[in-house]
């Protein structure tokens, strides 16, 4: 589904990716590992069109992608979230699913300005979508709350419904399950299990290595820009060259 | 969207309210003419209105993040374009009046389409830029009338209302209704704009303008779009200015003017698109007036009355209302805008 | 025909040192105070016409009106703080107010100049008479005199900023005001001080150059425009800016009045929104990185 080739980006003198290749196939659940620094977020970036790659080349579906602005891949298929949770804090919940349902829009602007039944009708089937995502996400119960007013897992949780909102194939989740408990991260797991199993293929990028490994049909791993290996996580994760990357990071001691 | 609504009530009682306040207010408005009889009056109200749609299309651009130096200087763009058509092309102010609306919005467009692509702060410098270049635009052209500018504009011709009357504008109450059709069309297309999707994108937009673009929102193409709507509706009030005022003045159109049109939505109240303006205009317009003693304390009286309100009412005079607009945090986040404005400079952070 | 290069450059820089120092105000007061002090315009007026009424009422020598004139300058600044600014200074995301409070202080204090000087513009009496004439340019000893001061005032801010105590906690405040507090620097204080400084520069400046150039109430509102260019021209984070910034500018419309007069401002504005459109930063301003 998605091709990554010979990806370089650097900044000024940091090269934070180094002819990084990488394949996303459908329908899995691809883990994106590495220690800190290694590109993880920066490949994100990359291939959602936060930024352009210095070099190289992204394709998705057999298109090339590479360096087209963010909304252009986002009508593409492709769908993010951000590390930090980045949300419209001050709309409500259902609002802020509800601007990721936009793209969704059928009707011509002008007939949605002069509020023909039409594009009210669309406008009503809309937000309806939006509440089942909601509902998919187990949020709806918290759907007028003001977005900034939510608790950390389930600001997490809304970032990805945004996600899913706008409809893609492809979605890339960076570091879901940071900050949150036990308990959230089982449930965060199982919605992303449901999601795959809705058919959207999936990225993660994440710290928690029993995440990962309960998670993930298949681990890429990342130091210094470049990838280093993938497999299935149990014989990634007692690779030789993967424990050494991460020594001197804390992770090491979480390898099953 | 936004939506003004008081503390109690339910929903439907709350549009009630609302539709109901909004009829007396209009009837209000249209009888307004029969009271006031002098002149001077007339001529504040209707400058107020005037200031009230500026400040409108302030608003429009602040809400995407984007806070827009060059109002006044579309204001004279639409000005001048309507002296020209009306003086230079002999034609009747009817037709000037759309046609230096579609002058102003291509201008918009051509020169938004510059500005826009620069980053938050750089289009702030950039309308700053071109409000102060206008001036001397207009002031070096001689078929502009140079600094000097243009007399004996004439009124707008008589039109015939059908079933009401001919309408002469020979004194100040055809143009007070006039100035009265401006604003309320200003504030039908606005709030139309505001509650269909064009107006969430364009919240989203100034909320967090990266993650709207990651949700598919073409941030540029929205923001322009904002600016095009701004600068389109900014020369409609010059057209009609130029033939109230009957003349045009390059100075008229500086940049002092457009932060005067700034601070008349921010005393009102950002978080308010339609009522913030109108308030704060209102305000800022009649207050000095009728504390004035004499004329010269006039701008002595404006500035204190500035810095009261912005001292003990932060968030504007709608504030004293208790009235909670949903925005009010859209209002705080925009707050924001100044700083990051200041930060992303190398202001070194704050 | 050949042009007076060098004559035009000296002009040039008599202004656009003038430019130098209230840039460096207003930049001053934007770094570390956050306030955009669109008032600025005014204390320089103010300094001018405290020049004039000195000389001309009280019959003091310019040495002793400039330094009335400076004093009164800071003590209308400070008071305008103490008054005004402090009261939204500690507020979170202050930026827009303290603007709007600036333009009120602004009509303000325009307006109590008008009504104070009155409509007629004057001119101090100039403290030199004669001319210089030397490497084939030509300038009067008075703006020599001028330069020569406003040379030294900027060199003795710069010194102040980098060397002293002083310089030092207020860049400390200007970089991150909660945790220069928590080192045990006295935020108002810094603010009190920077606005002062302001105002002696602007008192400064403004005295200075009543002796040059006529007085009239508007110069205030006037060369608040041009201050703003050359702040926006040199980048608003850095004082360095603000000297090339009124550098470049002083020279260029000293060029430029003598070519061509109306067009080489529009010629100006072009070349600067040029220069704003690739680095809205300003020439020695960071580069945005968004």
């Amino acid at each position: 589904m998605l091709q990554v080739r010979k990806v370089v980006k650097s900044f000024g003198g940091l090269v934070a990716l180094n002819s990084l290749d990488l394949d996303i196939e459908d329908s899995e659940i691809l883990g994106v590992i590495g220690p800190n620094g290694a590109g993880k977020t920066t490949l994100f970036n990359v291939v959602s069109g936060y930024f352009p790659p210095t070099e190289g080349e992204v394709r998705f579906d057999g298109e090339d992608i590479t360096g087209l602005r963010a909304d252009e891949i986002a009508a593409l298929g492709i769908s993010r979230t951000f590390q930090a949770a980045t949300l419209f804090t001050a709309l409500s919940v259902l609002e802020n699913v509800f601007v990721g349902c936009h793209m969704q829009y059928k009707t011509h602007i002008w007939k949605r300005l002069l509020r023909t039944p039409a594009a009210l009708r669309e406008e009503g089937r809309l937000k309806a979508r939006a509440m089942e995502i909601l509902e998919f996400m187990g949020l709806s119960s918290l759907k007028d709350e003001l977005a900034g007013n939510l608790p950390h897992g389930h600001q997490k949780i809304l970032s990805a419904s945004m996600a899913i909102a706008t409809g893609p194939k492809l979605l890339l989740l960076d570091e879901p399950v940071t900050g949150m408990n036990e308990t959230e991260i089982a449930a965060m797991v199982d919605l992303v299990r449901r999601i795959r199993d809705s058919g959207i293929t999936i990225a993660v990028v994440e710290h928690n290595m029993k995440t990962v490994v309960n998670l993930c049909d298949r681990l890429v791993v990342l130091n210094y820009g470049q990838k280093i290996a993938e497999g299935p996580p149990r014989e990634i994760l007692e690779k030789e060259e993967v424990i050494e990357a991460y020594l001197g990071e804390k992770e090491a001691d979480d390898v099953a | 969207m936004e939506v003004a609504y008081s503390s109690k009530g339910g929903p439907r009682s709350r549009v009630k309210g609302k539709t109901i306040a909004s009829a007396l207010a209009v009837i209000a408005l249209v009888l307004l003419p029969l009271v006031v009889k002098s002149p001077y009056y007339m001529h504040i109200l209707i400058m107020s209105g005037l200031n009230a749609i500026l400040a409108m299309t302030f608003i429009t651009m602040l809400r995407t993040g984007l806070i827009s130096l060059s109002i006044a200087a579309f204001w004279g763009i639409g000005a001048y374009a309507s002296m020209l058509f009306v003086m230079r092309l002999k034609a009747s102010f009817w037709l000037a009046l759309p046609a230096s609306i579609v002058v102003a919005g291509l201008i918009g467009l051509c020169i938004g389409y510059l500005f826009v692509r620069s980053a938050g702060f750089g289009f702030v410098m950039l309308s700053a830029v071109l409000g102060m270049l206008i001036i001397v635009v207009f002031g070096n052209l001689k078929f502009l009338g140079g600094y000097e500018g243009i007399e004996s504009i004439p009124p707008p011709d008589q039109i015939t209302i059908p079933l009401v009357a001919r309408v002469e504008f020979a004194s100040k109450a055809p143009y007070y209704y006039l100035m009265l059709v401006l604003l309320f069309v200003t504030i039908v297309i606005l709030r139309a704009i505001y509650a269909a999707w064009t107006g969430r994108a364009w919240m989203a937009i100034g909320l967090n303008s990266r993650l709207a673009e990651s949700l598919g929102v073409n941030v540029f193409r929205y923001r322009l779009w904002a600016f095009v709507i701004s600068s389109a509706i900014a020369g409609m009030a010059g057209s009609f200015y130029a033939h109230y005022i009957g003349a045009v003045i390059p100075g008229s159109f500086d940049v002092f003017k457009t932060i005067y049109v700034h601070i008349f939505a921010i005393l009102g109240g950002v978080d308010f698109a339609i009522l913030g303006p109108i308030v704060g205009s209102v305000v800022m317009t009649f207050v000095p007036e009728l504390l004035r003693i004499t004329k010269v304390i006039e701008p002595i009286v404006t500035g204190v009355l500035v810095i009261l309100i912005i001292l003990f009412l932060p968030r504007g005079l709608l504030s004293l209302f208790g009235i909670q607009a949903m925005s009010t945090h859209v209002g705080r986040r925009i707050e924001k805008l100044g700083s990051f404005i200041k930060a992303s400079l190398g202001f070194r952070a704050r | 025909m050949s042009v007076p290069v060098a004559q035009l450059i000296v002009d040039g820089m008599g202004m656009g040192l003038i430019y130098v120092i209230l840039a460096a105000g207003l930049v001053l007061m934007m770094n570390v105070s956050g306030i955009l002090l669109i008032a600025y315009g005014e204390f320089y007026a103010i300094g001018a016409i405290t020049v004039w009424t000195c000389v001309e009422y009280l019959r003091l020598p310019f040495g002793a009106a400039l330094i009335v004139a400076v004093v009164i300058t800071t003590l209308v600044g400070l008071a305008s703080y103490r008054f005004i600014f402090q009261r939204i200074q500690h507020r979170p995301n202050n930026f827009l107010s303290q603007v709007v409070a600036a333009v009120g202080l602004m009509l303000i204090l325009g307006q109590a100049i008008l009504l104070i000087f009155g409509t007629v513009p004057q001119k101090v009496p100039s403290v030199f008479t004669g001319m210089v004439r030397k490497f084939g340019i030509t300038i009067s000893v008075e703006k020599l005199f001028v330069m020569a001061l406003a040379l030294v005032v900027t060199v003795a801010l710069f010194l102040m900023y980098e060397k002293t105590r002083l310089g030092r906690a207020m860049r400390a405040v200007a970089f991150n005001a909660d945790v220069a507090a928590l080192q045990g620097v006295n935020t108002n204080a810094i603010y009190m001080a920077t606005m002062g400084i302001s105002g002696v520069l602007a008192g400064f400046a403004g005295g200075i150059m009543s002796g040059v150039y006529e007085i009239y109430p508007e110069m205030g509102h006037n060369i608040f425009f041009s201050i703003l260019l050359v702040v926006m021209l040199g980048g608003m984070g850095s004082i360095a800016g603000a000297v090339v910034g009124g550098l470049i500018l002083g020279i260029t419309l000293s060029f430029g009045l003598y070519f061509t007069g109306g067009m080489a401002q529009i010629i100006l504005f072009l070349i600067i929104g040029v220069i704003l459109f690739f680095r809205p930063g300003g020439l020695l301003g960071s580069r945005i990185q968004l």
